[in-house]
């Protein structure tokens, strides 16, 4: 796919670019600029406040439902402005899962939790369904656990079990992105050691971008991360370099300081 | 500390004593309710549900007109004001702008508060000419070939105008509960929904409704509860005739209109102020279950919100 330079830049899924992001008249997220290559995991680390929920939060528009909120700048996946006039915003989401802090499944069963993006997208086939809610749960190693109580209420599930099926809820309809919300912030060390093992499994499938408030699980899975402050980003670069030597010295100072 | 668990015991025993008080005066209620409507239970029996004479030279009593009447007023108003209302909650919590949101809330207190001698009054001075001027013309012209819709006198008095004025009575709780219920779903559950792509409508039927439901029921039973005892404004307008209607414009009497109606010279001889109050049984037993239930499932979902751990586990 081409660029607006007409640079082929084939294996980009996420281009952000001069990205401004207003809570009323407060610049909360500052001239943006950044990209996420297919097929890989970048993490977005920083201190609580800096903003890294709502930046996640323009990548798919979800921000489009919270009040007296204004956004400049761009936001290209696959090379098309997600912000233009006459982009599905249904269609879009069906492409970018996402995976929030806390696990928020629905107040159905665990089958329907799955099935529901399906659902929604018009899929009526139930055996497709059927096939599609198995696979995704096993992608989520949560299958053996659940496959004799499909059909018991989500809320009966333990948190770590929530959250993957959370997880399997946001692959349900075949996205290419999904991005995740600290998805181990209330998970304990096992659930959360399942979870990054998938995340790192995910990237075959889908361009991952994770927010993490913790270090060394953001060096785990990472193929690159960014660090912001105070709703600028200080520093985008691949893990390697950025968690080992760091450019700037306020991303060597938090990193630092975390470990 | 000894002094903190001694408070405590202190509060608790004032606590039980009001509670004690209250569950007394139920009782007293109650006692006082069988002890009155004793001799007319022990002569009529069972057949008083179902006998239609109301007679009270011929000491013929039998509620059957009232049970008739009271149930007709109420199913017909939660037949309008369900939908109507859940229509209202449904808008006010998720469509109506923030601002204008906090305006219509305080209306729908307003009308939740207003009393209901001034609906009966305000039901008679426009439902009921509206009724009598255009609606029942129009329905004797177009279906009167239809028992049920059958004018029988086109006086706009009757089952229909009590129904509606109670609409609007219990329309305000059901509202108001609704918009409660729907604004306790979690925004973040909501937003896993829309994260999937789901639009407005698809996170209303999916997921706040099913999670609200059990409020809203709620809801809808308390509205049930206070129209089964509307008293004062369908005595204004439901036309105090002790007939089993045969039409939706036909009059009619229900039992807290009778009630009130005809309590304070019932006197006149024992056994017709004994079926009187055997009357105000029923009328307490019915709305006693259906509050009882009310509370019920509303407490269910109170406490649920606190109990469930939907976010376990950290
Ligand atoms: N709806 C909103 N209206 C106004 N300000 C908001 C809103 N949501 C968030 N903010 C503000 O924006 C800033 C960044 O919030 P954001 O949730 O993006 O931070 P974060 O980096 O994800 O923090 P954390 O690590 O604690 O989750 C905060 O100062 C917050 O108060
Ligand atoms: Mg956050």
């Amino acid at each position: 796919m081409a660029d607006n330079n007409g640079t082929i830049k084939n294996d980009i899924k996420i281009e952000v670019k001069n990205l401004n992001f207003y809570y009323g008249n407060y610049n909360l997220l500052k001239n943006i600029n950044l990209f996420f290559k297919k097929n890989s995991v970048c993490t977005i680390i920083g201190p609580s406040g800096c903003g890294k929920s709502t930046f996640l939060r323009t990548l798919n528009r979800m921000n489009d439902y919270t009040e007296d909120t204004k956004l400049t700048g761009e936001v290209l996946i696959d090379g098309k402005n997600i912000y233009n006039r006459s982009v599905d915003v249904v269609e879009l989401r069906r492409n970018i899962g996402m995976v929030f802090q806390t696990p928020n499944p629905f107040p159905k069963s665990i089958f329907d939790n799955v099935a529901f993006g399906l659902k929604i997208h018009g899929i009526k086939n139930k055996e497709f369904i059927a096939e599609r809610v198995e696979k995704c749960l096993k992608y989520a190693a949560l299958f053996d656990e659940v496959k004799d109580t499909l059909y018991k209420p989500a809320f009966s599930l333990s948190g770590g079990q929530q959250q993957r099926l959370c997880i399997a809820r946001a692959i349900a309809t075949n996205p290419s992105v999904l991005l995740m919300d600290e998805p181990t912030a209330y998970l304990d060390p096992m659930s959360t050691g399942i979870i990054l093992d998938l995340i790192t499994s995910f990237k075959k499938y889908y361009t991952v971008v994770v927010v993490s408030h913790n270090i060394q699980q953001a060096a785990r899975v990472a193929d690159y991360s960014g660090f912001f402050l105070s709703g600028e980003l200080i520093e985008f670069d691949n893990a390697g370099d950025f968690f080992t030597r760091p450019k700037d010295k306020r991303t060597e100072n938090y990193i630092t300081s975390r470990f | 500390m000894f002094n903190l668990k001694y408070k405590d015991d202190f509060y608790k025993l004032i606590l039980s004593v009001f509670i004690f008080g209250i569950i007394l005066i139920f009782l007293t209620v109650v006692a006082v309710m069988l002890y009155y409507s004793y001799p007319a239970i022990i002569r009529y029996g069972l057949p008083f549900l179902w006998t239609k004479e109301w007679n009270p030279p011929k000491e013929i009593f039998g509620a059957a007109t009232f049970i008739a009447g009271t149930f007709m007023v109420t199913f017909l108003a939660l037949i309008f004001a369900v939908p109507l209302s859940l229509g209202i909650g449904i808008f006010l919590e998720e469509y109506c702008p923030a601002f204008l949101r906090g305006f219509f809330t305080i209306i729908i207190e307003i009308l939740a508060g207003i009393p209901s001698v001034v609906f009966g009054v305000w039901g008679v001075l426009t439902i009921v000419p509206w009724l009598r001027d255009s609606i029942e013309p129009f329905f004797e012209k177009h279906f009167s070939y239809i028992p049920f819709l059958k004018v029988e006198e086109n006086i706009g008095y009757g089952i229909l105008a009590a129904s509606f004025v109670v609409t609007f009575m219990i329309l305000p709780i059901i509202a108001s509960i609704t918009k409660d219920s729907l604004a306790s779903v979690p925004k973040i559950i909501k937003d896993g929904a829309f994260a999937t792509g789901a639009t407005k409508l698809d996170v209303i039927r999916d997921v706040s409704l099913p999670h609200a439901y059990k409020g809203i029921y709620g809801g809808i039973v308390l509205g049930f509860g206070r129209a089964v005892g509307e008293t004062i404004a369908v005595v204004l307008l439901i036309g105090n005739q002790a007939v089993i209607p045969k039409s939706l414009f036909g009059v009619g009497y229900t039992i807290s209109a009778v009630l009130a109606n005809t309590f304070t010279f019932a006197v006149i001889s024992h056994i017709y102020a004994s079926s009187e109050v055997e009357l105000a049984l029923i009328l307490l037993l019915v709305s006693l279950i259906i509050n009882l239930l009310g509370r019920n499932v509303l407490k269910r979902v109170i406490g649920g919100k606190f109990s469930r751990s939907q976010f376990g586990g950290g």
